[in-house]
């Protein structure tokens, strides 16, 4: 099975339970706070606001970040890939697009990867041409540079603002917008209606809300969501089911001919094998596996920890090079 | 350092492939004006603090209303705990501060009797609540059903409208007075054909049992957006 479709079971059946759990009345929590009775593992950034708003220390949200930062610096943001409502429905809206808009979309980004990939090994030639060059003189496979996860980026400005303002007003503002919460909240405003006849203006509302958010404003995940920029804080950290690349393998520096299909499928916009023209780096890594199912020479695997990498420029095997004249002209 | 070097080292190549790589070198136009533009929306929500809204009936310590609106992240697992689903998401129309908090609908046909019966009298809503946005002081006594007894923990207090009420129209109504287990509510004219039932305000824990109970937009052609007793939470 591939992996996205288990995604998607995964994520909806989770989903199923806990909507399941809010109508029967089961106590399995939400998204925003899952557990069974006493025992909350609480969303960490509504631990966090809540914490600020009341300004005291709550112990099951300070147990909850605790256990949430343990978890994404083991598994990154598997969170947003394996269990996110909104990547559910993101499923819903590709589902509902044309497929002459799929298509767009899909020959857009084709075209844009490629491009990279292509002048990435472009400037390798004069590296090559250089008999005396040792290795090569470029950024064509990432390998030379450090992976620079220390920049933060608009989703950073977004949880400030939240942050900010929920300490300014004293109540967790994002709360009230935040993508998951309304997700749940469209399962029991919907359920409410039918079962007890409640009729309200949330039932429209609270699912513009969300349509809002995911569908008019462009990329919620890597541009917007909070929460994502508070794991992309520990992520950066993580080293543990990193996707690497086996250089031997790859078709760009083994072969030296322009694929970037791992770039091409990341949903979260990480450029594995040019990581410096990806919008975000492996900080954001899902561990959704879509890059080592894409691989068209099974050149990414996900292991427990990532080998270590050598200090200083990596140096590409001679032969390798050798193959990059007749393919690039 | 590194960067500069690479940037030089690139052969120049396609004006679109260029820009997207300095864009990570710095904030981009667009994520400013995605970070500005959140900053401002979220302080604009956070001002929804001053607009309020109405009062509602509050799960057992809830009645903090201010400390409730902080504490409460929505994670709906109040709703889940009450053992007689009494606890339902506060709507829009009440105003958006306290939208999908939770108040309690007695309308619903049931009541809250503090987890008496359920839980030997630990609020079970309290107990589930991760964040302490519901949240009872050290020591409390809840209301005893068995004992009368009223009990510190109050939700608010019954009131009647006469002018809804069946027993004003006499019909012989008592069903709220049958449904009080704290002696909240008495009956003029007791024993006489037509009793009429009052509350009596300091002995009412607002349990919603009489609102639970009442007859009054079910039975009989009573125009009215409300039953004829209803729980006002405290501060109203």
């Amino acid at each position: 099975m591939k992996t996205k479709n288990l995604r998607t079971i995964i994520a909806a059946a989770v989903f199923a339970v806990m909507a399941g759990g809010l109508i029967a009345g089961v106590s399995t929590g939400t998204l925003s706070g899952f557990g069974w009775d006493t025992i909350a593992a609480l969303c960490p950034l509504g631990a966090l606001g809540t914490m600020i708003a009341t300004k005291t220390m709550i112990p099951r949200a300070v147990i909850s970040l605790v256990a949430m930062a343990a978890l994404v610096l083991l598994v990154g943001r598997a969170f947003c890939a394996w269990l996110c409502p909104t990547t559910l429905i993101y499923r819903i809206r590709d589902y509902f697009r044309s497929p002459k808009k799929r298509k767009a979309l899909a020959e857009q980004k084709n075209a844009e990867i490629k491009a990279i990939s292509q002048q990435e090994l472009d400037s390798l030639k004069p590296a090559k041409d250089a008999k005396d060059a040792k290795g090569h003189a470029c950024g064509a496979c990432g390998k030379c540079q450090p992976v620079k996860h220390g920049k933060l980026d608009s989703r950073h400005a977004v949880l400030g603002g939240a942050l900010l303002s929920t300490a300014v007003f004293g109540f967790p503002v994002f709360c009230l917008v935040c993508p998951v919460g309304l997700t749940f909240a469209t399962v029991l405003v919907l359920w409410r209606a039918f079962s007890a006849g409640d009729a309200t203006i949330g039932i429209i509302l609270i699912p513009a809300m969300l349509i809002v958010e995911l569908v008019f404003l462009r990329k919620w995940c890597t541009h917007f969501c909070p929460l994502s920029a508070l794991m992309n804080l520990v992520g950066r950290f993580s080293r543990t089911f990193v996707p690497v690349i086996n250089d031997e393998k790859c078709l760009e520096t083994a072969k030296g001919a322009s694929c970037s299909k791992c770039a091409e499928v990341c949903q979260f916009d990480i450029n594995l094998r040019h990581p410096e023209f990806g919008e975000l780096t492996t900080a954001d890594c899902t561990r959704c596996r879509a890059c080592v199912d894409a691989c068209p020479t099974k050149a990414i695997t996900m292991p427990v920890f990532a080998p270590s990498k050598k200090k200083g420029a990596v140096e590409v095997l001679e032969p390798s090079l050798e193959d990059l004249e007749p393919k690039l002209d | 350092m590194a960067e500069e070097k690479k940037e030089a080292a690139a052969v120049p190549g396609d004006g679109a492939v260029e820009s997207k790589r300095a864009e990570r070198g710095g904030i981009s136009r667009r994520g400013l004006f995605i970070g500005v533009g959140s900053t401002v929306a979220l302080l604009g929500l956070g001002g929804l603090r001053y607009a309020g809204h109405n009062p509602l009936n509050r799960p057992p310590g809830g009645t903090d209303e201010a400390h409730l609106v902080s504490g409460c992240i929505r994670c709906e697992r109040c709703y889940e705990a009450c053992p007689r689903k009494v606890i339902v998401p506060a709507k829009i129309e009440d105003g958006l501060l306290g939208m999908r908090s939770p108040m309690l609908d007695f309308n619903t046909g049931n009541y809250c009797d503090f987890c008496y019966e359920e839980n030997g009298g630990v609020p079970q809503c309290v107990a589930v609540c991760p964040t302490e946005a519901l949240e009872l002081p050290a020591s409390y006594t809840v209301g005893n059903p068995e004992t009368g007894e009223t009990g510190d923990i109050v939700i608010g207090t019954a009131e009647i409208d006469p002018r809804t009420c069946l027993a004003y129209r006499l019909t012989g109504c008592r069903d709220c007075y049958d449904a009080c287990k704290y002696g909240a509510i008495e009956l003029k004219d007791e024993g006489g054909a037509n009793p009429i039932p009052y509350v009596i305000e300091d002995r009412c824990n607002g349990c919603g049992a009489c609102q639970a109970v009442c007859l009054s937009l079910s039975s009989g052609s009573i125009k009215s957006n409300e039953r004829a007793i209803v729980v006002r939470p405290i501060e109203a």
